[in-house]
């Protein structure tokens, strides 16, 4: 895991390169830059921006999750989503979602190499706070119902809801330079296996993320998470946590495409009653983002 | 007793009626009201600038643009802080309208061109 970790920075810092190399040739003068749309800026972490009224988008917004404690783990879903902002203050979103899963020798786990298209999902956002040039944040309020016929780690063949709420929170620290994003996450899943009894699950935590346009085009930045595992929805029963920390990316390839990237390494773990380092049973060693998105 | 209900229903009709005209006239008279309070802001885009480039609205009130394209090529109008966009037509008129807004500076720009800029003064 280690080398596709590496091989990713690797492949995102020639990126970076060849973006910065063409940008510098321009005169930049952040005051004359255009504002950006900063729900994309922070990697994982979501920014308020709801797009422009009017405003049609197509993405393909794909995250590897990889590594757990022994074995070879590496899982996908992608996301194909339209997205649309009907008014000043909605943008919806939906779409239908592709996994993978590359599984050998994990505890717990069966051994799996499997390509399916895995369910579907719609996004709500809600702009409840918004930037102007007096006030430096803004807020927007998500909920993304989600279905799966296929189980984002193991691969196996459930049915599984999904209902991610967020707060998605982003503050103008320097004009057209500087920004901070946070966000608040409550996810709680219902799961029912083909064998056995169905179960509830949640996940809750937090992130906060800095980023830093370096050109009119480019964004660099990192983002911290927080996430909490528990086996009921109600957050009562606690079974472990995790943070997990790394950088992000974000190049507007014109004004109509864009692309970004982030990758998440597990820093600090526990898993309740398992003295080990890292929470590698609810959360991953790694996880990657990397997303596509043509405006129309 | 036949008579007794189509009376009864009639009525009933009647009712229904009468709430939704006084429905339909409340809601226009609120949409006339609107009407009034919106700020029309006319630009015309000539050459690749927007002209005038700087105007000024007043603070909690919707806004209506009137973008003119004089050019041979269509244009995009559009701002980030607005939260609009719009595609305009060589020759043709667009509207784009905004919601009320807080006092600020709104930048908008022409998307298919980077050198026309203006912007918007909200007091």
């Amino acid at each position: 895991m280690a080398k596709s970790g590496g091989r990713c920075v690797l492949a995102l810092c020639t990126v970076v390169t060849v973006f910065l190399s063409a940008s510098t040739a321009r005169a930049e003068d952040p005051s004359s830059w255009r504002e950006i749309e900063t729900k994309y800026i922070f990697g994982f972490t979501l920014g308020s921006g709801i797009g422009l009224e009017g405003e049609k988008e197509v993405t393909v917004d794909s995250i590897g999750r990889f590594g757990k404690r022994e074995g070879n783990y590496a899982a996908t879903e992608t996301k194909y989503e339209f997205e649309f902002t009907p008014s000043q203050f909605i943008q919806i979103e939906f779409g239908a979602l592709g996994s993978t899963h590359d599984i050998s020798g994990v505890n717990g786990l069966e051994d799996r190499s499997q390509i399916a298209l895995s369910g579907a999902f719609a996004e709500f956002r809600y702009l409840a706070l918004e930037r102007t040039s007096s006030n430096p944040l803004a807020v927007t309020l998500a909920v993304e119902p989600t279905i799966r016929r296929i189980d984002e780690t193991s691969g196996d063949r459930v049915l599984n809801y999904e209902f991610e709420t967020t707060v998605n929170a982003d503050l103008e620290l320097l004009r057209n330079r500087l920004y901070a994003g946070f966000n608040l996450l409550y996810e709680p899943e219902f799961t029912k296996p083909a064998f056995g009894d169905s179960f509830h699950e949640a996940t809750a935590g937090g992130s906060a993320a800095l980023s830093f346009r370096i050109v009119s085009n480019v964004v660099l930045g990192g983002e911290v998470w927080y996430l909490r595992h528990y086996d009921a929805a109600n957050l009562t029963a606690f079974t472990g946590d995790a943070v997990l920390l790394g950088p992000t990316l974000f190049i507007q390839f014109t004004p109509k495409s864009f692309m970004t990237a982030a990758w998440n390494a597990q820093v600090w773990g526990r898993e309740i009653g398992n003295p080990v380092s890292l929470n590698l049973s609810e959360f991953q060693r790694n996880r990657v983002k990397l997303k596509f998105a043509y405006e129309f | 007793m036949i008579w007794l209900k189509y009376e009864k229903d009639l009525t009933a009709v009647m009712k229904k009626l009468a709430l939704a005209s006084i429905c339909a006239i409340a809601l226009l008279q609120a949409s006339a009201a609107f009407a009034q309070q919106v700020t029309e802001i006319h630009l015309t885009y000539s050459k690749g600038q927007f002209q005038p480039n700087q105007v000024s609205a007043p603070a909690d009130k919707p806004i209506s643009f009137r973008i003119k394209n004089l050019d041979a090529k269509a244009m995009e109008f559009e701002s980030t802080s607005l939260r609009v966009e719009k595609v305009v037509a060589a020759g043709t008129e667009g509207v784009v309208n905004v919601r009320a807004l807080k006092p600020g500076r709104y930048e908008f720009y022409d998307d298919f061109n980077d050198k026309a800029r203006g912007a918007l003064t909200v007091q």
